[in-house]
């Protein structure tokens, strides 16, 4: 089941990985059929907790770089297809019938979607559509793009895990809330990657990351990072303010929305002192 | 750190990245200032002086760590110990060269690298030795950061 647990998580990626490099309708339907993938995985770890099953988030790669979008929506299809295979090693019949019936309808739903040119998504351009960067600019975003893109998906898995594990109703409406956030936040970077040329999907986290001891420091520490990251969205919306007044608002709009993460993460900390 | 086509070729797919599971040795370098560390990962050809059959890295840090990472270990792989024992001290000697964040990134990935074959040629002796850390000594405090304090 831990083969499954990986292969499931390496298929959301590389369905939601492959929604950024469309530039059509079917990055809906990829970003939907990532969710449903996303859900999958929270499934079998729900039943590897139930029945105290020690388990990580340990993947191997996924690559992604095609030059059609086809190449990469036969490389899910066969995901989809060895989870299927696998699907007895889980014993809960419940949940893999929902996975069976899921599975078989994104299968025939993916053979449909239209072809595409995605090369662009990775000739490391580092240019933005209708947006004049200057060279610094431009390597100071693109950085900025690997770290945050990485950070978000590390976001999502930590407060997954953090949730999985708790059973704590105040807890885990905060944790769901910040795992739906970071959603948003990978989706706005993911797109910009591929705009710029420069899609890659995040590197596997190290266990540490997501199995820790004190929630408190864990929190405390994430509300420095949120700071950081402010920071160097304020960084960038003023660098990039001359040249474009699109770039310039999106910065300031995710630099406000770190305060709400941070006032989510101070909630959850100040409830933590006060049990 | 520039983002020139070759390192963003690393950020994208950075080379021996995850854990080797069947390892003979892992070494670990830590950055003791922001908790940043990197583990190697070796699998080892046993000769007079062994070859770096396989290698990978994990990290937790930030991009420039990653790109170190798959520069310096994508040198390592198949190559000889004491050819390894020069790449470690050939890198650490050019960190004089690179901006304090980049640099301490790139000591980190350095150590970690001696770690391992230092956990490796002690394993020889001792097969239960434990896996040896080395903390960097670069700051990696942003010179804008220094002069804002002073």
């Amino acid at each position: 089941m831990k083969q499954l647990f990986a292969e499931i998580h390496e298929a959301w990626l590389a369905t939601q990985f492959t929604g950024f490099m469309s530039k059509t309708q079917s990055r809906q339907e990829l970003y939907e059929f990532s969710n449903i993938l996303f859900k999958h995985l929270t499934w079998i770890e729900n039943d590897f907790i139930k029945n105290e099953m020690t388990y990580t988030y340990d993947i191997k790669h996924v690559p992604i770089r095609v030059t059609q979008l086809s190449h990469m929506v036969n490389n899910i299809i066969q995901r989809l297809t060895a989870i299927e295979s696998q699907l007895e090693s889980c014993k809960d019949e419940h949940i893999t019938f929902r996975m069976r019936s899921d599975l078989t309808y994104m299968k025939v739903a993916l053979e449909k979607l239209p072809e595409e040119e995605v090369a662009s998504s990775f000739n490391a351009s580092k240019n933005y559509p209708n947006v004049e960067l200057s060279d610094q600019e431009k390597d100071a975003l693109t950085l900025f793009l690997f770290e945050e893109s990485y950070k978000e998906y590390e976001l999502i898995m930590v407060y997954n895990y953090s949730k999985a594990n708790s059973n704590d109703a105040f807890l885990n409406r905060i944790f769901q809330i910040l795992i739906d956030e970071s959603f948003f936040h990978l989706r706005s970077f993911g797109q910009m990657m591929s705009e710029m040329g420069i899609l890659g999907v995040p590197r596997s986290l190290m266990e540490e990351i997501y199995k820790f001891d004190d929630l408190e420091q864990f929190l405390k520490d994430g509300i420095q990072e949120e700071i950081g990251a402010k920071e160097e969205c304020q960084k960038l919306a003023a660098a990039v303010s001359d040249s474009s007044e699109h770039f310039a608002a999106f910065f300031t709009f995710i630099n406000n929305q770190e305060n709400y993460h941070i006032a989510l993460m101070e909630e959850a900390l100040a409830y933590i002192n006060n049990k | 750190m520039t983002a020139d086509a070759h390192l963003i070729e690393h950020m994208m797919n950075p080379k021996n990245y995850g854990k080797m599971e069947e390892n003979d040795a892992i070494g670990m370098g830590k950055n003791p200032q922001n908790g940043e560390k990197v583990a190697i990962y070796l699998k080892v050809n046993y000769q007079d002086d062994p070859r770096i059959e396989d290698i990978s890295f994990q990290a937790i840090g930030c991009t420039t760590t990653i790109v170190a990472g798959s520069i310096i270990t994508s040198e390592a792989k198949g190559i000889h110990f004491s050819r390894a024992e020069e790449l470690v001290s050939t890198t650490l000697g050019m960190l004089d060269n690179q901006t304090p964040e980049d640099a301490a990134c790139t000591e980190m990935v350095a150590l970690a690298l001696k770690a391992a074959l230092d956990t490796y040629a002690q394993k020889q002796k001792d097969p239960e030795f434990p896996m040896i850390s080395y903390h960097i000594n670069t700051d990696c405090t942003p010179q804008e950061a220094l002069s804002e304090e002073a």
